[in-house]
């Protein structure tokens, strides 16, 4: 179904993003991508949707790819995409209608299918992919799970033989992800051929056929099922890869820490346009603790943190440091969140300008020495935007910690993110704990609450649950 | 939570709409009457109560009111100099109150999807209407940038001018990007295929469509009979 003959590719001419890649996949067949960040992954589904050549300036490419019988580089992209489906990583820019409805319907209406046989599609994705509640929607009320959810199904709708998924998964919490995973058991079992690039591996171990290990741009192995999922935890995170196993939510239950310079969250409750998110919220966090929030898509993670930090308004009860309750103002003054997208947060013109900017009359000293513990020492006249991934969030972090902000909030700071890179994020978070920062985290990767979080609040609908012995 | 989409019992077709758009532009440029202007307000607040938005109807209700007796009891009454100073803005207000009372509809019962289908109908050309649809989409993903961009400003020192340049450097990239995301996600899913463009929805003229444009033909006529009268 997908064959690619002795492939190497480059972005420029400077290095190469692929080497002599050589893959058969054959119709029907499930097969995982994986290796670090950077390591080509997204790349090779670009070879196979044809992102690559069409839709790539500059680029070089060598050999061959074709794909259910058709040569990807002399194929107009609109006749691949009759047979090959997408999803990316990215739900907040895959959509082209307000509504939901219009949305779904959209790549039936491309290729111009008669309006019973659109009817008879939608209504079939709807009950299939059991989406009852993303229909009549408008796109700007969904969460970010609910997009990528709503991004799957449009390509379901256009029923294509081949699927493209390069990391569907980066938003979406436990239960939507065994949604999902559903859903791909079904593809395979109706025979479509499935190309999934990813981080988070425990949800398919199950049913790939094989996995490719890929390293620098080469395949570096390709597994079978069995030999994948028989890899020692040794193995597997020198191969710099994500856990292979469903994660139990392992209860981290430490007491807390002091009693002094405690955050405490009372009765607090919320609403958006009226509706309650959530309601009678009760937690302590000491310094130097680290707290996880989880929850599912929607429950109002988000909410809670905007509201801690001052940029929602209570309904009712208080957040207070110290015993101190704290008015919107003060609590802006008091925290700071590092954002699920940094890109928002960074606003100078080059790293040490943007340092300055929230340092506000720090010593020179300071400054350099808080860069040096970041690892940015030496990107000091770099312009924000032209950092890496990871550096932006390290950038974002350094300039929280510059701005003397007592409470930290993290969203999300792993999404997308491989093993060494989760680490090195857990590793920070760690190093701010020690310096007696409060610190929140929000997340649905147990992976990480795991390996960084002291005490788990659950968020549910309509109340918090939570595992905190030290608090009550 | 199983919302019936407000759309299905859309009410009136968007051809219609437009057209309703257009005639009563005619009227309000043509007519030179109080009582048909009057008339005509009195019949678009009644097709606001048609399709249920009470809440808009009574507002643009008031609000003419309020325009009426700005122009009728306070002007007369009140200093010269204010009254010189707001008399033209108020009656060009109140000349166009009528087509903004059509947009407001247009925009509060038509969903995007059904005006570009309507426009694909006429057939507008599809370079017109493929950047303008996209445009329009892009407004709100903006809108929702600007919020999380305003939102971290709140929690950094930034103030005065730098505010304003601050909301434009991430804007400006997260644009960029955006715009090639979609770029990648619309080829992929055909939107150049050259095959004529099918719809799910089917756009239908009903009673009320043609009762709504007779009438404004109605009064497009009688701004002009009555103008011929005056003369």
């Amino acid at each position: 179904m997908i064959t690619i003959d002795n492939v190497s590719f480059d972005y420029n001419r400077e290095k190469n993003t692929l080497k002599n890649i050589n893959l058969h996949i054959r119709s029907g067949e499930c097969v995982l991508i994986c290796g670090k960040s950077g390591c080509g992954k997204t790349t090779m589904t670009r070879l196979v949707n044809g992102l690559i050549p069409h839709f790539t300036e500059n680029g070089r490419l060598e050999g061959k790819v074709v794909v259910a019988g058709m040569d990807v580089a002399k194929t107009e992209l609109y006749k691949l995409s009759e047979k090959i489906g997408s999803v990316f990583q990215n739900p907040k820019s895959q959509f082209f209608n307000v509504n939901s409805d219009a949305e779904l319907a959209f790549g039936l209406e491309n290729i111009g299918a008669t309006p019973e046989y659109m009817r008879e599609r939608l209504k079939a994705t709807v009950e299939e992919l059991q989406i009852e509640q993303l229909e009549h929607r408008s796109i700007f009320t969904m969460s970010g799970g609910e997009r990528q959810m709503l991004a799957f199904a449009s390509i379901y709708a256009m029923n294509p033989d081949i699927y493209v998924l390069d990391e569907p998964t980066a938003n979406l919490d436990e239960h939507a992800i065994e949604i999902f995973r559903r859903q791909l058991e079904e593809l395979k079992r109706r025979g479509k051929t499935i190309l999934i690039a990813e981080h988070r591996l425990y949800f398919l171990t199950d049913f790939i056929d094989r996995a490719v290990y890929m390293e620098n741009g080469e395949i570096i192995s390709i597994y079978t099922r069995d030999r994948f999922i028989a890899l020692s935890d040794e193995q597997r995170i020198k191969m710099g890869l994500r856990t292979l196993r469903a994660n139990d939510f392992q209860v981290n239950d430490f007491p807390m820490l002091s009693s002094q310079n405690v955050l405490t969250v009372k009765n607090l409750c919320c609403e958006i346009k009226g509706r309650p998110v959530f309601d009678q919220v009760n937690f302590h966090v000491s310094s130097g603790e680290i707290v996880g929030i989880k929850g599912s898509n929607g429950v109002g993670k988000s909410t809670l943190v905007r509201c801690i930090c001052g940029l929602t308004k209570e309904k009712n009860g208080s957040v207070s440091l110290d015993g101190r309750p704290l008015t919107q103002k003060q609590r802006n003054r008091e925290c700071y969140c590092v954002m699920q997208d940094v890109n928002h947060q960074l606003f100078g013109d080059s790293t040490w300008n943007e340092c300055e900017l929230s340092a506000g009359g720090c010593r020179e000293t300071e400054i350099k020495a808080v860069l040096r513990s970041f690892d940015l020492l030496e990107y000091i006249d770099t312009h924000p935007m032209a950092l890496s991934g990871g550096q932006k969030q390290r950038l974002a972090i350094a300039c929280g910690v510059l701005s003397g902000k007592k409470i930290l909030v993290f969203d999300e700071p792993t999404s997308g993110l491989d093993y060494d890179h989760m680490l090195a994020v857990a590793g920070m978070i760690q190093k701010l704990a020690k310096r007696k920062h409060i610190i929140l985290v929000v997340t649905h990767d147990i992976e990480f609450l795991n390996c960084v979080c002291d005490r788990t609040i659950a968020l549910t609908f309509n109340e918090l649950q939570q595992k905190d012995n030290g608090g009550n | 939570m199983v919302r019936k989409s407000k759309y299905e019992n859309t009410v009136l077709d968007p051809r219609a709409a437009l057209m309703l758009l257009f005639l009563v532009t005619v009227v309000v440029f043509a007519q030179q009457s109080l009582y048909l202007e009057l008339a005509l307000v009195a019949a678009l607040i009644s097709l606001f109560l048609y399709s249920g938005l009470f809440k808009n109807g009574l507002i643009l209700f008031l609000g003419f009111g309020f325009l009426l007796a700005l122009q009728y009891y306070i002007f007369p009454n009140a200093p010269q100099v204010f009254a010189h100073f707001f008399a033209i803005l108020t009656t060009y207000a109140r000349k166009v109150f009528p087509c903004i009372m059509v947009g407001m509809l247009i925009v509060k019962t038509i969903p995007m999807r059904y005006l570009i289908l309507a426009m694909r109908k006429w057939r507008f050309p599809q370079k017109l209407i493929i950047p303008l649809s996209v445009t329009l989409c892009y407004f709100p993903v903006i809108r929702e940038e600007i919020g999380h961009i305003r939102d971290a400003m709140k929690l950094r020192k930034v103030k005065g001018i730098a505010k304003a340049e601050a909301i434009f450097v991430p804007l400006i990239f997260s644009a960029a990007n955006t715009a090639e995301e979609l770029g990648a996600a619309a080829v992929t899913r055909g939107i150049e295929n050259p095959a004529p463009k099918t719809s799910v929805i089917e756009l239908r003229f009903r009673l009320q469509d043609y009762i709504c444009l007779v009438v404004s033909l109605i009064f497009v006529w009688a701004a002009f009979w009555l103008r011929r009268g005056a003369v």
